[in-house]
């Protein structure tokens, strides 16, 4: 029997506005459920409703409708902050935490544990402190911690929002183990890139109401309803979206080895030399032999040089703890280098305090609630500005407002937004300060499709207008799209710099920090086009030029 | 380097039953009340820099001090300038500087500058900092499950235990958030280094909505947590893991006895009223 969401309406007040209207769907037991839809559109509120959250600790509302589920029917959360979920120091002791609270003897503790453990593939941390793991070990763990007291339904909500590609791979493995031993899974996330291929169902949610519930075969070849969702799709679906205009018999695909074993009868190889653009940069910020040593010993930067291009988009990659965040901290001042020197312009930064500094380099924190605090959007947006006696108009303001879709939130408390737009409120800020050299540490956490849209478009506006970019993303396509330069690190230890078209080509660079290139770029290496591609609309252009007769 | 948290590691204080480790601290935080004797103090602080070598945690104790010198300083000043208006107790030390001050009428007012001022501010800080050391030393080498564990061992009840235990496992969420946040502010051009100390403080303000706001969310989720794994104070809660004392935990109570004899045989010997 399948759990039935049977018509659920609900307002968090008598008076308010409803944020769900008449809901209903199946969850299918032993089955991957996804349901999708953008910022705002209700996906946090249902997860409450189904987790009883709503009304057991929210009973405020209004709540109409019914989650028709058997009597006992346990259902559990895994969030996207473990460290707000996890109870214990040690693995273990998270782990047995919900056990304990359900009065189950040591014995049967011993018994699930180690079921989980093994289950997960995670007996190796068993011993380890939660603090000490990376973020893709501890949603793991978390997973293991719920799963331990046999949910039968296991909501995932953005569990991987906050991952690097290692700890995306983690849970990816994870997520499949669950749903090849017959778990019946809920995910909310509106990213389906990492879970494509185990998702069975999807339910899309708009302005509170199911607008799609079928399978994940369906959703997929539903294009209009994908772009009104702002769902954000792996590469390859939106390669196979784009080349179904081209080939009407192409199949849906979900894979870089699908992708290619229909293309290769279709496109003819060519076998001229990839040209690697070679132009001379003049350099904006200058890395020398950067070191830095914490004081408890451990070295997170060793002798880092660095030309950062001026007016370019330039990507820093590597895995968590490579020293990604380090080395951009050294930019802007907030670390000091143990050794070595940083200069702007040709001149040393070193000296400056972080506010003045910021005059010329600024620097977009990831969690946007570190940043807010004004009790509008309009003065939170001048913050940067004001701080800096930059002046600006109520006109630029407007502008500003008007381009972002945020003119409606103008006297909104900045807190109250929906976290991608509070993250983009934050990255419109640098738009009125005095800084020609902006960094953006990941960028498009808690974005949806669209918001991404228009944080590409906002990139491409301030290289138009001669700035430099530098960007800590994980979402590795969105990297390749709008980069022109990488820096990568490994360890603290710079191993490449240079272009993206030179980047592409040292594949053992990749292998060495374990990132996959985009699918497009996979795929125009493999189909041997003339020069590698970044963007799907590119690839098609490839296609359609080197297309076989 | 890590700060009001515990830190992982296998040694001596790390093995001990967390019963044992808040003994030592209700024991040594009533001794420092009591024991007011210098030499005695300086002995117990030999002791307790022995004990942190040992057990190799005596550089997380020295971010401690570097952290509490501001009122450590604070504490010496306050004694020191109290005992410049009193004559000094014990007649036998040098007095360095002595005069009368005329005030209103045929009020005088005697400022003497003497060792036992100084005496007197020293003593009041390392009672001080000895008692916020030996609790200090408690929270680096027991974890928030331990915590947890011990204190129901005493027959208090999980809520409250769990309370206790949670508050250990937040502060250092919340430290690593204020600096964040101060970070980020300053990113955007809040000038928090080269200003006067007025703004330093107006600073604060900027610094404080945004961590209460981080507060409050880290509390919904929390709760949420609770909820989702079914804790209910209610509800009989069983245990996984189980303390029990050990043969460390009789040499570490010997230990202690040991120097608390030492301690207060030499403030019998050595007191000087303060």
């Amino acid at each position: 029997m399948d759990y039935k969401v049977n018509n659920i309406s609900y307002k968090y007040t008598k008076d308010g506005e409803e944020v769900l209207k008449n809901v209903s769907f199946s969850i299918e037991k032993g089955k991957v459920t996804a349901i999708v839809g953008p910022s705002g559109c209700g996906k946090s509120t249902l997860v409450q409703i189904l987790s009883q959250v709503i009304p057991k600790l929210i009973s405020n509302g209004v709540l109409e409708g019914s989650f028709d589920v058997p009597k006992d029917t346990f259902v559990s959360v895994v969030s996207q902050t473990p460290e707000n979920q996890l109870f214990g120091y040690g693995v273990e002791d998270a782990i047995a935490f919900g056990l304990e609270n359900i009065g189950m003897s040591q014995k049967e503790i011993v018994e699930r544990m180690e079921y989980v453990l093994n289950l997960l593939n995670l007996q190796y941390l068993r011993k380890r402190s939660v603090d000490n793991l990376s973020g893709g070990q501890r949603q793991s763990v978390c997973i293991a911690s719920v799963l331990a007291m046999k949910p039968d339904i296991l909501i995932m909500d953005e569990p991987v929002s906050s991952l690097d590609p290692n700890g995306k791979k983690m849970v990816q493995d994870i997520l499949g183990e669950l749903s090849g031993s017959g778990n019946t899974i809920v995910l909310v996330d509106n990213n389906l890139v990492w879970s494509a291929e185990v998702v069975d169902h999807v339910v899309g949610l708009l302005d509170g109401e199911v607008v799609f519930d079928g399978s994940k075969d369906e959703f997929f070849r539903n294009f209009e309803l994908q772009k009104k969702l702002g769902v954000i799709l792996p590469q390859e679906v939106e390669l196979y979206r784009a080349l179904s205009k081209q080939f009407p018999d192409i199949d849906l695909l979900y894979t870089v080895e699908e992708a290619f074993a229909q293309l290769r009868g279709r496109v003819e190889k060519k076998e001229t030399l990839r040209k690697i653009s070679s132009e001379e940069n003049e350099s904006i910020i200058q890395v020398q032999n950067l070191v830095k040593q914490f004081n408890d010993g451990f070295t997170a930067l060793s002798q880092v040089n660095a030309e950062l291009p001026k007016g370019k988009v330039i990507a820093v990659l590597g895995q968590n703890g490579s020293g990604k965040t380090t080395f951009v901290k050294h930019l802007n001042g907030l670390y000091k280098p143990t050794g070595g020197d940083v200069l702007y312009k040709g001149t040393s930064i070193l000296g400056k305090t972080v506010a003045q500094i910021s005059k010329n380099i600024i620097l977009v924190f990831q969690h946007p609630e570190h940043m807010l605090f004004e009790e509008t959007v309009e003065k939170e947006l001048t913050f940067c500005a004001r701080m800096q006696n930059v002046p600006f108009s109520e006109k630029r303001i407007t502008e500003v407002l008007e381009k972002y879709h945020l003119a409606g939130e103008k006297q909104t408390f900045p807190l109250n937004l929906s976290m991608g737009k509070k993250h983009m409120l934050t990255i419109l800020s640098v738009l009125f300060s005095s800084a020609d050299v902006i960094i953006l540490d990941e960028p498009t956490l808690g974005m949806d499709g669209f918001l991404i849209e228009e944080l590409e478009k906002m990139i491409a506006d301030l290289k138009a207008a001669g700035k430099t970019v530098i960007m800590i993303s994980h979402e590795i396509p969105l990297v390749f799209r709008v980069s022109d330069y990488a820096v990568i690190l490994n360890k603290g230890q710079k191993i490449f710099e240079g272009t993206k078209e030179s980047l592409v080509e040292r594949e053992d660079i990749f292998d060495e920090i374990n990132i996959m290139m985009p699918p497009v770029v996979q795929l125009s290496k493999k189909l041997g086009f003339d020069e590698v591609v970044f963007q799907v609309d590119d690839f098609i252009k490839k296609v359609s030029a080197q297309k076989k007769a | 380097m890590d700060y009001l948290k515990y830190v992982d590691g296998d040694s001596l204080l790390h093995k001990l039953d967390p019963r044992a480790k808040f003994i030592f601290f209700i024991v040594m935080a009533v001794l420092t009340s009591l024991v007011k004797s210098g030499v005695a103090l300086l002995f117990l602080l030999s002791f307790f820099v022995g004990m942190w070598s040992v057990c190799k945690i005596q550089k997380y104790i020295w971010v401690l001090f570097k952290k509490l010198k501001v009122l450590l300083i604070f504490i010496f000043l306050l004694w020191f300038i109290l005992g410049l208006f009193e004559q000094p107790k014990v007649g036998n030390g040098p007095v360095f500087f002595k005069t009368m001050i005329s005030l209103w009428g045929n009020q005088k007012l005697l400022v003497c500058f003497d060792w036992y001022d100084i005496y007197k501010g020293l003593v009041y800080s390392l009672r001080i900092f000895l008692m916020i050391a030996s609790f200090y030393t408690v929270l680096l080498t027991t974890n928030f499950s331990e915590i947890i564990l011990g204190l129901q061992k005493w027959k208090i009840s999980y809520a409250l235990a769990f309370g206790i235990g949670l508050v250990f496992q937040i502060i250092p969420m919340i430290i690593t958030e204020l600096k964040a946040i101060m970070e980020a502010q300053s990113s955007r051009g809040l000038e928090i280094e080269a200003c006067k100390w007025t703004t330093k403080i107006k600073n604060y303000v900027t610094f404080s909505l945004p961590l209460l706001f981080r507060v409050i969310s880290k509390g919904q989720a929390i709760s949420l947590a609770m909820h989702y794994y079914q804790l209910n104070f209610s509800v009989h809660r069983t245990a996984y893991k189980k303390i029990k004392a050990s043969k460390y935990d009789a040499y570490f109570i010997l230990a202690n006895a040991a120097a608390i004899a030492i301690t207060i045989i030499l403030r019998m010997q050595f007191y000087i009223a303060v």
